[in-house]
């Protein structure tokens, strides 16, 4: 007892800070969180594999410094004992309890003395063991060799050499310290050699340099933001601060001051997304609003004090300025004539090498919409709008401000929509029909922009596969998955019930013989990567193969998949379920060991067993109520219905009645019987004879 | 401390970086759209050799223009370029002091330096680094080289390449580049600013959309057939008439988005070809 104290204080009395400081070249702004997490994960990591004793993590720092600082660090490694059994008693000792020659050669090579042999009893015998203690290294000696090996484990997506030590990073590292308490450890990262610091300790050290700048970067971001909000708030303004702009912000400087600046009420007129773009993404300011209009002011983050900020306010307002001269110039050309007047210009913009230009793209674009329309029944004034907004969404591409601003298609297609008096709902789905632009965007709201979307995407889909351009591993330059999942995405978010396959047909039909695939195979591929994406985007199951199973099943409405996944996550627990899935797994694989080639229809005639028969009547009996809930989407009703109207029964068929008869039409009668259950539910619901281990 | 004339801006770097081991060397007389087209930085940068170079490049990018009409854009511009293979491990701070050297107040002024990834796509040339901007105002851009013409560099170099007028405009605080003074209080639109309004007429509306797609075959035919025959500064001259052929057919708006690319491949080849011939000779010398 008083052993165990007394170690355990001296345990406490060997622990030190640890901190480790990388200084390197401005990183790119979106490098250093991420960057953060791995260096804390890696300590933690690391640490625990090599036994070595700490409190807390953490990883904090700037675009020019990332730091890991290790509370209570032990100074040694743990101690580890093992066990390593060696030959059976009575071949390393004789009679008499001396050691044989293999006795001895086993101590040998352990490095061990003949007295330290032990004995245990083991299942098979009493047989000679050693306990091996691994002996604990100093701290300082594993982290000489474990912190290059951390560093390198932070990985950035793209990296550079700098010097001839062929070491990679984001950017070149410019300087390292390592401290354990007020010790320095020795180690370089390629030709950089860690800094002498004298006579600091750790945790000195640290204050040291959370007194030069705000060095954590969650405390740095709130004050930024607490610092606009005040300014919004004193001034009047709408509070909010762009989410995406203050992170970036917050990795350009060390230690924030605020600069509000103004700008020439003329550029106003320019639309918001335009202004946005040039003070957000072009200099990295904040836009300011009143009831949700900009005003003609700015909010730059300037990095340290006692800046000469009345002259940089004016060098902010004058290259914004510039550059708004340029943008009100393009905005004038282009509304001088009305949208429409555009749309011809697109026969000179190609749209993709085989496939025509992008003038026949709207005509197709209008094509599928009204065809969709058509499907969902939308009324027919809003079906002229789709057309009208179809024919004009991408005229936007052959505006001036849009050669500028790329990034601003759709939303200027919208603006010039409305300068040239077109209905709103007109205006609305030209911007939506570009959305969702990646997995989190935001999705088109009305249904003309969804209808125009889905026509967009599926148009790009089937011609990309179809001239030959598919996605390689993870490069999918021309996004056939991002549209793909674009897609998806919109017909779940408004519930639309279209027949993919039908879509599919019509989109190849629309291109009126441009393909290089044949139409066959292009709806294969098609439906495959709809499959694909669908996987990744239906949320998780328990356990994952119901997903599976989901989509193994007809993926023809979309819609339909993601209600039955939600509906049999939701049950897979249940007995009814399990039975189902039995049912499923049972006949699946008498199917899948089936000779015949040949499964048609069940004959009544053939039925011979009663056993068989009572299966059969059990299908006839249950197969209408069964296909009315599948159809009428009230899953569990439907898996609860079909688990408990042949589990049973085809438990006992199964028990006493031969499958596979000798006689062919015998056998074939029965494999067809079986088909008809397996596919009653596999079919439509799920094939959840892909579940593991299914036990009821 | 007095206001440095455009004229100055260029002797004192020239001072400074020449001060610093680089050899300056002259322009390019052939249109080129970067300092990087440059023999001087191009073929320098492959091979194991130490080098380094510093020199106005003037550079032309046809879309630029603007009819002299906007403050901050121009289609013929001049960049201050500098070279140091290999880099060296403080040459972010001997940058600062350039601009100290400048008269560039940096504790009372912002430099930040802003991740860009430049990347010439027609050189096959790329590398990692900044855009550097003063006060908001891109001033510099700052590349480690990786490749060029597509070969993974021996030496990393380091490219410095300075907007001189941007430079001037937060020197002299003025913000429209043709008010600024050259030297002596002619101004730098009394020197250019007909030649922009010309140009730009001429590259958006007149340059002739046939005789240009025909030099641009020409040019490629004989840079290819001069490589063939070994002959690489001659070679190299003319996938910098093709590159620049390219560029004005492009502000003509004569090359759709689709050929675009195709066009840039095609320059990049070539380029890639003297840049094999380059390495080659040097073997074999």
């Amino acid at each position: 007892m008083l052993e165990c104290q007394l170690e355990c204080q001296l345990t406490r009395m060997i622990m030190k800070d640890f901190l480790l400081e990388i200084n390197v070249e401005e990183l790119p702004t979106s490098y250093v969180r991420p960057a953060l997490d791995k260096l804390k994960n890696a300590f933690i990591e690391r640490l625990n594999r090599e036994r070595i004793g700490h409190g807390d993590i953490s990883a904090f720092g700037t675009a020019g410094a990332l730091i890991c600082y290790v509370k209570d660090m032990s100074l040694k490694q743990e101690e580890l004992s093992q066990e390593i059994s060696g030959p059976p008693k009575k071949i390393a000792f004789d009679e008499n309890g001396n050691p044989t020659p293999q006795g001895i050669g086993f101590a040998k090579n352990q490095g061990v003395d003949i007295k330290d042999l032990k004995i245990k009893q083991m299942p098979k015998g009493e047989y000679v063991f050693i306990v091996k203690k691994i002996k604990s290294r100093p701290a300082k000696e594993v982290l000489r060799n474990l912190i290059p090996e951390i560093v390198k484990s932070i990985g950035f997506p793209k990296t550079m050499k700098w010097d001839d030590s062929g070491m990679r990073f984001a950017r070149p590292i410019e300087s390292i310290v390592v401290l354990l308490d007020k010790e320095n450890i020795k180690i370089k990262l390629g030709n950089v050699p860690a800094k002498v610091i004298k006579g600091t300790s750790a945790g000195a050290y640290l204050k040291k340099l959370e007194k030069a700048c705000i060095l954590d970067q969650d405390k740095r971001k709130t004050e930024i933001c607490n610092m606009i909000k005040s300014i919004q708030k004193k001034l009047g303004l709408d509070e909010y601060v762009d989410k995406n702009l203050l992170e970036e912000t917050n990795f350009l400087v060390k230690s924030p001051v605020l600069m509000i600046g103004d700008f020439d009420k003329k550029y106003l007129m320019i639309p918001r997304d335009v202004l946005a773009a040039s003070m957000s993404k072009h200099q990295r300011i904040f836009t300011l609003s009143k009831n949700n209009k900009l005003v003609n002011k700015f909010i730059a983050v300037i990095d340290g004090k006692g800046r000469n900020i009345a002259k940089m306010k004016k060098q902010y307002a004058n290259i914004l300025e510039a550059r708004l001269k340029d943008s009100l110039f393009f905005y004038n050309e282009d509304i001088k004539k009305p949208l429409s007047a555009q749309t011809l210009k697109l026969k000179d913009l190609i749209f993709q090498k085989d496939l025509g230009n992008m003038f026949e793209k709207i005509q197709r674009l209008e094509e599928l919409s009204s065809f969709i329309s058509e499907r969902i029944n939308i009324d027919a004034a809003k079906r002229e709008d789709i057309r009208k907004a179809a024919y004009l969404c991408k005229s936007d591409l052959v505006t001036q401000m849009v050669g500028e601003f790329p990034s601003l298609q759709g939303a200027m297609g919208m603006e010039y929509a409305l300068k040239s008096g077109e209905k709103k709902s007109v205006a609305i789905a030209i911007k939506e029909h570009y959305l969702p632009k990646g997995l989190d965007d935001s999705l088109p709201e009305t249904i003309e922009g969804a209808i125009l979307a889905i026509s967009d995407r599926i148009d790009n889909i089937v011609g990309l596969l179809g001239s030959g351009i598919e996605p390689k591993g993870s490069f999918d330059p021309f996004g056939v998955r991002r549209n793909t999942q674009g897609l998806i995405q919109i017909l779940n978010h408004k519930s639309l019930r279209l027949e993919l396959s039908s879509l599919i047909k019509k989109a190849i039909e629309s291109y009126k013989g441009k393909l290089k695939i044949s139409q066959e195979e292009l709806e294969k591929k098609v439906i495959n990567y709809t499959k694909e994406r669908l996987e990744f985007l239906a949320p998780d199951t328990r356990p994952i193969e119901l997903k599976q199973a989901v989509l193994k099943s007809d993926c023809n409405d979309i819609v339909g998949v993601f209600k039955r996944v939600e509906a049999l996550s939701e049950i897979s627990a249940e007995k009814y379920f399990l039975k189902a899935a039995k049912v499923c797994e049972r006949t699946s694989n008498i199917l899948k060991g089936a000779k015949s080639a040949n499964i048609g229809a069940v004959n009544e005639s053939l039925l011979k067993e009663d056993l068989e028969k009572e299966v059969w009547r059990a299908y006839t009996t249950n197969s209408a109520a069964i296909k009315n809930l599948i159809k009428e989407e009230r899953y569990k009703e439907a898996t609860k219905a079909y688990g408990e109207a042949f589990f049973e029964t085809l438990h006992r068929f199964f028990d006493k009645v031969l499958v596979n008869a000798e006689d062919n039409a015998l056998r074939e009668n029965r494999l067809a019987m079986m088909q008809a259950i397996n596919e009653l539910y596999t079919n439509d619901v799920a094939d959840l004879a892909m579940l593991p281990q299914i036990v009821v | 401390m007095k206001k440095l004339t455009f004229q100055e801006v260029i002797e004192k770097l020239n001072k400074f970086w020449s001060a610093r081991g680089c050899i300056i060397v002259e322009p390019l007389d052939t249109e080129v759209g970067a300092g990087t087209f440059h023999p001087a930085t191009f073929f320098k940068s492959l091979g194991k050799e130490k080098w380094r170079a510093a020199y106005v490049q003037p550079s032309r990018r046809p879309c630029d223009g603007r009819y002299a009409d906007n403050p901050l854009r121009l289609q013929h511009y001049y960049q201050y370029q500098v070279i140091i293979k290999p880099t060296v491990p403080d040459i972010k701070k001997i940058y600062l002091d350039s601009l100290k050297a400048l008269g560039i107040d940096l504790k009372a002024h912002e430099v930040r330096f802003v991740e860009d990834d430049w990347e010439s796509p027609t050189l096959g040339a790329s590398g990692l680094g900044w855009e550097v901007w003063l006060d908001s105002l891109e001033i510099t851009q700052f590349t480690y080289f990786q490749q060029v013409a597509g070969i993974e560099l021996d030496l990393v170099p380091c490219e410095i390449t300075y907007g001189l007028e941007r430079i001037c405009m937060f020197i002299q605080e003025r913000f429209n580049l043709f008010d600024l003074e050259w030297h002596n209080g002619v101004t730098y639109g009394d020197i250019h600013k007909q030649h922009e309004i010309e140009y730009s007429k001429y590259n958006f509306e007149e340059a002739s959309i046939e005789m240009y797609s025909k030099m641009f075959e020409y040019f490629e035919k004989e840079a290819n057939r001069l490589v063939d025959s070994g002959l690489m500064y001659p070679a190299y001259s003319f996938v910098l008439k093709a590159s620049h052929a390219f560029n004005v057919l492009d502000a003509r708006g004569a090359i759709s988005q689709n050929e675009r690319p195709r066009y840039i491949a095609r320059v990049r080849s070539l380029a890639k070809r003297c840049a094999e011939l380059y390495l080659n000779n040097k073997l074999t010398l």
